[in-house]
């Protein structure tokens, strides 16, 4: 039987979203539909894309909650 | 050989036991997911650098104070204390888009030099700029779902319910945020093709994903 899957259903399967079983289903799906692998691919993409805008904190604002954290210890 | 690494949960227990190094494993674990849904958020840099402190302090009096709840991901529950925090100071400021976000000041931020060379490190991170910016056009609900989803590690359920609306709306609103940026990027084929994607991804895939 062939299955279709949402956009919405392959969004929560890209972020490990789905029940075990449903996850599964897509990923037989995802072996012999190439349109579907292809979308797939697309959010992964994007995925990765989105990976690359991550930013992170100075090392001055880490070093200051670490400090605080320590301090906190002591007080309590 | 990959090493296993605590659990969230286990470096919470060691901390509440009085382990501060297990807190600077959480807080390398999350602080650049934490930070950049605060930046995405604010557009200032400072500002989230002092917000990014007040989500930790928070956290750590919870923590400390007994009060955390192991019910949920804590990656879910840091970024829900940043997103309101990072939404009260922009209501708060009524601040309009400034420029901090995206001036090329910390441009080596997240990338290795000796790695890739300089060049091609300003390039990539001039793209990941200007990604940034197209995220700042997006509608706001639809920013919204993908800086919580993306970012804040918060499940789509999580989202739904934190925003109030039905979980097909927040998977809706992710997938029309993705369109939307696709289009965007779309319409910049140089810094789309050649700078958004890694050297290897197939051709075939990129044409997909830009069209």
């Amino acid at each position: 039987m062939i299955k279709t899957f949402t956009h919405e259903k392959l969004l929560r399967y890209v972020y490990n979203e789905l029940p075990a079983k449903e996850h599964q289903e897509v990923e037989q799906a995802l072996a012999h539909d190439a349109d579907l692998a292809a979308t797939c691919a697309d959010l992964l993409l994007a995925q990765r894309a989105l990976n690359g805008v991550r930013r992170s904190p100075s090392q001055r604002t880490t070093d200051a909650i670490l400090q605080y954290s320590r301090t906190f210890l002591k007080a309590g | 050989m990959e090493t296993m690494q605590p659990s969230d949960s286990a470096l919470i227990a060691l901390y509440i036991a009085g382990q501060e190094e297990a807190f600077a494993q959480l807080l390398e674990r999350h602080k650049a997911r934490v930070f950049t849904t605060i930046l995405l958020i604010v557009r200032d840099e400072d500002v989230a650098e002092d917000l990014l402190q007040d989500t930790f302090i928070k956290a750590i009096h919870t923590m400390k104070g007994g009060r955390y709840n192991e019910e949920g991901k804590f990656s879910s529950w840091i970024c829900r204390i940043a997103h309101n925090l990072a939404i009260d100071c922009f209501r708060r400021e009524k601040r309009s888009p400034l420029l901090n976000l995206d001036t090329t000041s910390h441009a080596f931020n997240s990338l290795s030099l000796a790695e890739e060379g300089a060049e091609a490190a300003l390039t990539r991170e001039e793209t990941h700029a200007r990604l940034r910016e197209l995220i700042q056009e997006l509608p706001a609900a639809q920013k919204e779902v993908l800086v919580m989803r993306h970012y804040g590690d918060m499940s789509f359920q999580e989202i739904a319910d934190a925003t109030g609306v039905s979980i097909n709306t927040a998977l809706g609103r992710m997938r029309y945020a993705l369109i939307n940026l696709r289009k965007k990027m779309a319409a910049q084929p140089v810094f789309y093709d050649q700078n958004l994607y890694p050297r290897e991804a197939a051709p075939v895939r990129v044409q997909r994903i830009a069209g």
